[in-house]
């Protein structure tokens, strides 16, 4: 027991004898942090519209009109033709094009019914998507108007089903909100799995791994004294994390704080078990920190941090299952908005055992005394 | 008498090529055992493997009484080890590493400051004990890497070329600790490229392309190949050429 209090005191005094490592140990996180939750946003703004007016009449200015009054759009102008319509879009100068045709007020009264198109750059996908829904919603908006005006509205004749959303856990749609639970615990895989591999492989490169290995230390001494320094170290990013993200990005923390920790020192411990691990098979600095890149940029993509992994294509929902950072995003967001109790995440609670324990033995296996 | 260190037919294979081939020789307690051979003769993989970090292709040996095959975490209880790459951190003070090395090896928590106040004093170096060990000289870095491989007072010390690249007046020195531990009742056992270190060994073993060729005094290894220093029996050995 006593080796493992030495090995702890040695990294310690190791990490204040290289204050940079530490600073940007402590800062890059935290800038990151900053930066993907302001940066990372899904919410479209500015979007360029352009409009083929065919019709030039009292409804189609109206129609127009309810474009101008909103944030998200910015009028770019009239074009003459569809032809125009198309170069617009071709030369980026309109993200979306809204073409009115010819007898539009005519047909709405006589017939009340017509239509109109909306030409969209589709090369973002989902931004294209939420201009869409944008659009929709005004032209749903301007027909609800109409309707109103023109119909003589008799109670109980007209059947009127109006849908009011609701947005729960995240009503005002932040996407803060959304991101600062993720991003605080992709970090925590960053410094717990990247450094603490990277740490023990130059150890290798230096020889004092050699000289450790004809000393009597324990394999469990060696993983738990080096495995302790790190813990600690993630611990008190995830408190910065945590402060930050309620007051600086105000996200609520509805759920329990000491849930939150539980989680994250067995985050924290998995975290090192992959480092740990890492460090067993790469040979040199250069080799682990390759591996360890490889494996980070595939669980952040597939984890959820930006895209929903419900609509993730099978094979990758079935990667999922052995990412950790899917389920402790899953926690994450659950505990911090929802305000999920133990026995709501215990399915994630066991995935995360499961794995760190699975690492742990993995790597111990693997670490030999032996060259 | 007692044997430190005991093998009958010891071999390394690395494939097909045989690092270490069928070597058997005793070393007897408290014994400067000295082990030479060309760059690539097989010395530092007999070392390690005696130290416990290698495993014998094939072959028996025993180090303080322990089978290296069975029981290599016992061996390292007894042994200190000095490698060829110099191998305390540079990034901790004397004290540090010396405290650190103390408490990896079991010495009691209590007994640690007095061990590194004897060290310091011992070495001469009680002004840089609170340095970082990168800013001393080689010299003084062998001599305490030297030192902290002895700190559990092991019954055999292992090392590996430990004067590599330092002064012959700081080899004199080192030599002289040597001598200090072995007469302590250490044994010591020394890989070296160095003929005049040779001729400080009680015995002297030769090793040529993975074979032991040689084994005896340095007297009578003179003696038996009829020459006048150990410069002249390496190479008559090692270059296979006769140094007439």
């Amino acid at each position: 027991m006593n080796r493992i209090r030495y090995m702890v005191e040695k990294e310690i005094q190791q990490l204040r004898r290289n204050p940079v490592l530490l600073r940007i140990m402590i800062a890059a996180p935290i800038m990151q942090l900053i930066l993907l939750s302001y940066a990372a946003n899904y919410e479209v703004k500015n979007l360029n519209i352009a409009v083929v007016d065919g019709d030039h009449t009292t409804y189609s200015q109206r129609l127009v009109s309810k474009f101008r009054y909103l944030d998200n759009f910015k009028m770019t102008g009239y074009l003459p033709g569809d032809k125009q319509a198309r170069q617009a879009l071709l030369a980026g100068d309109a993200d979306l094009v809204l073409v009115i045709p010819p007898h539009f007020e005519r047909d709405l009264e006589k017939e009340g019914n017509t239509s109109v198109q909306l030409l969209l750059n589709a090369i973002d996908g989902s931004k294209a998507g939420i201009a869409n829904g944008y659009a929709t919603a005004i032209v749903r908006d301007f027909n609800s108007d109409i309707i109103a005006e023109t119909k003589v509205v008799t109670p109980g004749v007209v059947p009127q089903l109006d849908i009011e959303n609701q947005y729960w856990y995240n009503p005002k749609l932040e996407y803060k909100t959304f991101m600062v639970p993720g991003v605080l615990f992709e970090l925590l895989l960053l410094v717990g799995g990247l450094v603490s591999a990277l740490n023990i492989v130059r150890e290798k490169e230096i020889g004092t791994m050699e000289q450790l290995n004809v000393t009597p230390i324990r394999k469990h001494e060696f993983i738990i004294g080096k495995s302790i320094p790190f813990v600690v170290i993630g611990l008190v990013l995830f408190t910065i994390g945590l402060l930050l993200g309620r007051f600086l990005f105000q996200v609520p923390l509805v759920g329990s704080v000491a849930l939150m920790y539980v989680f994250a020192v067995l985050f924290l411990i998995l975290c090192v078990g992959l480092g740990l691990l890492i460090s067993t098979l790469a040979e040199n600095q250069q080799q682990a920190l390759f591996v360890s890149f490889f494996l980070l940029v595939l669980f952040i993509l597939l984890s959820g941090l930006f895209a929903s992994t419900e609509n993730m294509p099978v094979w990758a929902q079935w990667l999922n299952v052995i990412n950790p950072l899917k389920y402790i995003i899953e926690v994450g967001r659950n505990v911090m908005l929802k305000g999920s109790t133990f026995a709501d995440v215990s399915r994630q609670f066991g995935a995360l055992a499961g794995m760190a324990i699975g690492l742990l033995l993995l790597a111990s296996w693997r670490y030999r005394k032996t060259v | 008498m007692e044997k430190a260190v005991s093998t009958h037919q010891l071999t390394k294979r690395f494939g097909d090529f045989i690092a270490t081939n069928a070597i058997t020789f005793d070393v007897a307690q408290g014994e400067i055992f000295g082990f030479l051979g060309a760059n690539g003769a097989g010395k530092t993989t007999a070392m390690r493997m005696l130290c416990g970090l290698l495993k014998p292709s094939s072959g028996e040996a025993t180090v303080a009484g322990f089978d290296v095959y069975r029981q290599s975490e016992k061996i390292k209880q007894n042994i200190g080890y000095m490698s060829q790459r110099f191998s305390l951190y540079e990034d901790l003070t004397v004290r540090e590493n010396i405290r650190f090395y103390g408490g990896i090896y079991g010495l009691h928590r209590a007994d640690i400051p007095a061990k590194t106040h004897q060290i310091l004093q011992k070495l001469g170096i009680e002004s840089v004990g609170d340095s970082l060990v990168a800013s001393l000289p080689l010299g003084w870095k062998q001599k305490l890497a030297f030192s902290v491989a002895l700190i559990h007072e092991p019954k055999i010390v292992f090392l590996d070329e430990p004067t590599g690249g330092v002064d012959p007046i700081t080899r004199r020195q080192f030599w002289d600790l040597i001598y200090e531990a072995a007469h302590g009742g250490t044994t010591v056992f020394v890989t070296t490229h160095y003929m005049d270190e040779a001729e400080y060994c009680n015995r002297v073993s030769i090793m040529v392309d993975g074979k032991m060729q040689a084994l005896d005094t340095p007297a009578g290894l003179k003696t038996t190949y009829d020459v006048d220093s150990m410069d002249a029996v390496f190479q008559i050995l090692a270059r296979g050429t006769s140094a007439k």
